[in-house]
Formats: C-alpha cells, sequence, structure tokens
C-alpha cells in the first residue's frame, strides 16, 4: 500500500465542503484531516496539521483564496495547494498561480479529475 | 473749336438729361439727344412750343408750369418733383430744375431747363417703402417673439404684438418705459450689463426668468443687437425675447426622463447581478455536489445499477452548463470597461461561437453611446442572439450597428427557419421578443422583427443617444 497523502480542505458551502471530503476520503490512498469554512480556519488548521496538500475554494469569507494561500505559505510552506473555483474566476486564477497555486480545478469537474489532482500535488509534496 | 463750341456739343451729346432753353414765355428754343430721348419728340417737332405741352392736364388746370416760371424768376431757380407727360401719353416720373437765365443787365432772356427721368429710381424708393412697411407689419404682428427697439439707454421706442403678448403690456403703457422693468428683483444690475455688453460686442444672446406685467415669471431667451446709424453712432437697441417656459419644462421632462432611465437601467443591472451570485453560489454550487455525490454512490452500487447513476450525473451535469450560460448572460456587462462594440465582439466570440454559430459584427458608430444606453443596446443583442440560439438552428449570425437619426440602428439577422406566424406554441420566445421591445421602447426607441419561414429572421432596433419622450 502507498502512503497517505494528508489533505486539507477548504469550502465556505457546507454542502461542497462535505461531498469533497467523502470524495477524498474514499480513497484508500488519501486522508482528509481537516475541513475549514473560511479562510482563516484554513490557515490555522494548515498551521496545525501541515497537510500534504490543501483543497482551497477561491470565493470564501475571510480573505478568500488569495488570503488562506498566502498564509498557507508562510506557516506551512511545505503544503501544496490547490484552488477549487467557478470557472469565471479567471482574473483569480492568475493571481493564486502567482502565489503557489499547483493547479486550478474547476468545480463540475468529475470526482476521477478531483482526486487525481490531488494524487500529483500530494506527490509533490513527498518529493 | 471755341469753348462755347464745345459746351454745346457736350449739351447734345447727353443723353441721362433732358437739357433746353425756354423763352421768358416758357416756348422751347434749344433741344437735346437727352430731352429727345425722355420725352419723345424730336427737336425739328418741339422748337417753338410751350413748355405746358409736358405737364399733366391736372397740372395745367393748376396753373403749375406758369407757377414754375414765376418761382424762377422770383428765386434764381425753383426744383420740382412730379409726373411728366411723353410724346406718346405715358407717363414718366420727373426730376426738374428750371434756371431764369439773365444777360448782363439782368434783364430775363428765358429759362434753361434740366429734367431727369427718375422713374426707375421712384420705383425702388416706392418698393424700399413699401418693403420696409411690410416689414414693420410682420414684426408688428409677430406673435411668438417679442420684438422691440430700446433708444440707447434703455428706454422702451416700440412694441409688438408679441411682446404685448409675451410680457402682457400693452404698447401705449410700455413705450418709453426703461426695459429694466422686465427683469426680477434679483438681477436689478442685469439690464445695464446686458446693454453694456451688446455695445460693446454688437450682440448679445441669454437666458434667464423675466416678469410679466402681472408679477408672474416666464422663462426667456432673448437676444439684444446694437444698432449703429450711419456715421457709426449708438442709435439703440433691437431686442426679440421669446418665452421658453415650456420648452424648458419639456427639457427638464426630458432629462428627468433620462435620469429614470439611468436608474432603471443601473437596477435591472443590479437585480441580474445578484440573481448570478445567487445562482452561482447556491444552486450551482448544490448542483456540484449533488454531482460528486452521485459519482461517489454509482461506484458502491452493483453493476447493473450504475448506468443510471452516470445518467442522473450527466443530467446534473448538464444542468450545471445551463446554469453557468444563465450566469454568463447575468452577468455585469463590460462596456464600463472596455465600451459597446469591444464586448459585444468578447460577447459573440466567447458566448455565440461555442454554440456553433458563425458571427461577424460591423460596428460604425460616430461616438460611443451614453452608458444607459450602451447597456441596454447591449441586453437587446443578447436578448436577440439567445433567442438565434434557442429557437432558430441557424448556421450563421450577422450584426451590424450603425450611427443613424441621433441614435444607433442595430440589426441582428439569422439564416435559420424563421420565426412560426404566429407563435401561440411557444410563449417564451414570444415572452423574449417582448421583452426586446419595452427595452428599446422604455429608451425611447423601436424595435421591429422581420420573419420569413426558411429564410431566416431579423431582427431591426433604434435608441435615440439621448431618450426621448414618449409618443402616447
Amino acid at each position: 500500500m502507498t502512503e497517505q497523502f494528508r489533505v486539507l480542505v477548504a469550502d465556505d458551502d457546507p454542502m461542497l465542503r462535505m461531498a469533497l471530503s467523502e470524495v477524498i476520503a474514499a480513497e484508500a490512498d488519501l486522508h482528509v484531516v481537516a475541513t475549514a469554512a473560511d479562510a482563516q480556519e484554513a490557515a490555522d488548521l494548515a498551521e496545525r496539521h501541515t497537510p500534504d496538500v490543501a483543497l482551497i475554494d477561491v470565493r470564501m469569507p475571510g480573505g478568500g483564496g488569495t488570503h488562506a494561500t498566502r498564509e498557507i505559505r508562510t506557516r506551512s510552506p511545505r503544503t501544496r495547494l490547490l484552488a477549487f473555483s467557478a470557472y469565471d474566476d479567471s482574473g483569480a486564477a492568475e493571481e493564486l498561480k502567482r502565489l503557489g497555486v499547483k493547479e486550478f480545478l474547476v468545480k463540475g469537474i468529475t470526482n476521477a479529475e478531483i482526486v487525481a489532482a490531488v494524487r500529483r500535488a500530494g506527490a509533490d509534496a513527498e518529493g | 473749336m471755341r469753348p462755347d463750341d464745345g459746351y454745346r456739343l457736350l449739351v447734345q451729346g447727353v443723353l441721362d438729361y433732358a437739357i433746353f432753353m425756354l423763352d421768358p414765355d416758357g416756348h422751347i428754343t434749344s433741344w437735346n439727344a437727352g430731352a429727345q430721348q425722355i420725352k419723345g419728340y424730336r427737336e425739328e417737332e418741339i422748337l417753338g412750343k410751350h413748355f405746358s405741352v409736358f405737364y399733366p392736364p391736372e397740372d395745367i388746370a393748376a396753373g403749375k408750369p406758369w407757377h414754375e416760371l414765376d418761382q424762377a424768376i422770383r428765386h434764381g431757380r425753383v426744383e420740382d418733383e412730379g409726373w411728366r407727360i411723353r410724346k406718346d401719353g405715358t407717363r414718366f416720373w420727373a426730376d426738374v430744375v428750371i434756371t431764369a437765365l439773365r444777360d448782363e443787365t439782368g434783364e430775363l432772356r428765358g429759362f434753361g431747363k434740366v429734367t431727369r427721368d427718375t422713374t426707375d429710381r421712384r420705383a425702388a424708393e416706392e418698393a424700399l417703402r413699401a418693403s420696409e412697411e411690410r416689414f414693420r407689419l410682420l414684426v408688428q404682428g409677430v406673435r411668438d417673439h417679442a420684438i422691440f427697439m430700446l433708444d440707447p439707454d434703455g428706454h422702451i421706442t416700440s412694441w409688438n404684438t408679441g411682446a404685448q403678448q409675451i410680457k402682457g403690456y400693452r404698447e401705449e403703457e410700455i413705450l418709453g418705459k426703461h426695459f429694466s422693468v422686465f427683469y426680477p428683483p434679483e438681477n436689478a444690475d442685469l439690464p445695464k450689463k446686458e446693454l453694456v455688453r451688446a455695445s460693446r460686442d454688437g450682440r448679445l444672446e441669454t437666458e434667464g426668468w423675466r416678469i410679466r406685467k402681472d408679477g408672474t415669471r416666464f422663462w426667456a431667451n432673448i437676444v439684444i443687437t446694437a444698432m449703429y446709424d450711419d456715421t457709426g453712432t449708438l442709435c439703440g437697441f433691437g431686442k426679440v425675447t421669446r418665452d421658453m417656459t415650456e420648452r424648458r419644462a419639456a427639457e427638464q421632462a426630458l432629462s428627468e426622463r433620462r435620469r429614470l432611465l439611468g436608474h432603471l437601467v443601473e437596477a435591472q443591472e443590479l437585480e441580474r447581478r445578484r440573481i448570478a451570485w445567487d445562482v452561482h453560489d447556491d444552486s450551482i454550487q448544490a448542483m456540484v455536489a449533488v454531482g460528486m455525490r452521485l459519482q461517489l454512490l454509482a461506484g458502491r452500487l452493483p453493476a447493473e445499477q450504475q448506468e443510471l447513476a452516470a445518467q442522473l450525473d450527466e443530467a446534473v451535469r448538464a444542468s450545471v452548463g445551463r446554469l453557468r450560460g444563465l450566469v454568463a448572460n447575468l452577468r455585469p456587462t463590460t462596456i464600463d470597461q472596455h465600451g459597446l462594440v469591444p464586448s459585444l465582439a468578447g460577447y459573440l466570440r466567447d458566448v455565440v461561437r461555442p454554440w456553433g454559430l458563425e458571427t461577424s459584427l460591423s460596428a460604425e458608430l460616430p461616438n460611443e453611446p451614453p452608458m444607459p444606453v450602451a447597456i441596454t443596446l447591449f441586453r437587446i443583442c443578447q436578448e436577440a442572439l439567445t433567442n438565434v440560439h434557442k429557437h432558430a438552428r441557424a448556421t450563421r449570425v450577422d450584426v451590424t450597428l450603425a450611427g443613424k437619426d441621433g441614435g444607433t440602428l442595430v440589426r441582428v439577422s439569422d439564416d435559420g427557419v424563421g420565426l412560426p406566424d404566429p407563435a401561440p406554441d411557444d410563449p417564451y420566445r414570444h415572452f423574449g421578443l417582448l421583452e426586446m421591445r419595452e427595452r428599446a421602447e422604455i429608451a425611447g426607441g423601436w424595435w421591429s422583427v422581420t420573419s420569413t419561414p426558411g429564410g431566416g429572421t431579423t431582427i431591426q432596433f433604434w435608441l435615440p443617444t439621448a431618450p426621448t419622450q414618449e409618443e402616447e
């Protein structure tokens, strides 16, 4: 069995947060260590758990994905970041990539695609 | 040649003046070419005749020819204007000078008579007088404009019907008064200033409140023109005043309407934005979450039920796609950043072409329309293009924008199946058409649709650059 990747899920929408957590938890090699409902909570939990991967909603209370990204970059540098967003946030996508977000996932992609992206980011954190 | 010969030849040759001599009794003793020209007699037939033959019967009856000779004798010369008779009986208006001729001893030897035919000049003067009189009557009769004159100090020297109509004073009560009576108390210094400016610049145009005789106010447009005589001395002012109260009210109604349209468009855009965010943040998120759970569920189902779950997931995905389309349509336009035409071009490129439609856009706009108008133009285009996508089964759509009649004319043409006529089976379509038309009419414009079955549909609409009053 491969090593487990530890994942933080941050989304202000409770339904999406739960669905995302379930999708990731359903995979044997992925483990959800924490879920956050806003940017501040995401940064705090990232510092506490130092996850391999953080899946960050672009539009969130408490400063949005950009704030969460900046905070996590400094407080948990080994965490790899994935942004999860509505498709029309292309302006935010540019900025997040500049801040070090690995991939930009559009809401509505298949579970398989989400899982694959999390694994790619986790492998990057390992190496 | 003796000097006398020179004079004789000169006199003989002059054509514009009849120059001839009379003996002391008034019989003609010499004649020249001008006399023949003007009066029609040849020298040989007129010499020796009495000069009274040139006078009309009423003058002869009054003794005028003899009276004129008397006057010439008494004063040395006499000047007269009046009708004279040609040989052929026709009359001409003559300017006549008769000079008494005396020898060195002072004895009367006869008279020199110089006559000029001034019929044409008199006619011109008459015409001028008549024209001036007609003009005076015209000015007098004008009802919509107060037209009157001021002396150099500002006292009223003439008055017309329009002045009475607009200001309420009769001519006899206002003549001689100072024109400052028309000004409201808060502008007491204005009359003087206006005359100073008019005499400095020659002319002054201004607008402002003025007072009628009954104390009510009206909004006036005023032109004051300084008038100078031949020597360049200021001899007064012409003043033309129009009552613009109604026009001013209409203009205010128009600007109020403009403001309302601005508010309406702004409110609509705000509402659309709110709905867009609601759909985006709530409905789409929920559907996405449902889709993710469906996929999870499918993984746990027995193989024979997985097909059904996959179909449900596909339905959810399609639904998310449609909601995103809705959000894209509701999203704020980029007109404020990029302008109307680039925003339309962007919409055609990003939204319409992905529908599988060929597009073209041609725009010749002299100016960017004001923001509420531009947004309305854009929204109607968007509605028209959405209709093409949903109903026309077209392969291409062409959009043209052109400046026309102080507004913007837009045409959206497709090569689709055309509208069914009528379309009772499709209330949504009808609704879409109605909405476009209402948008255009609220903005003070018009909207029309022409369609032939199988021959495509063309939607045309025109919005004024500044919205005009709705015609009931």
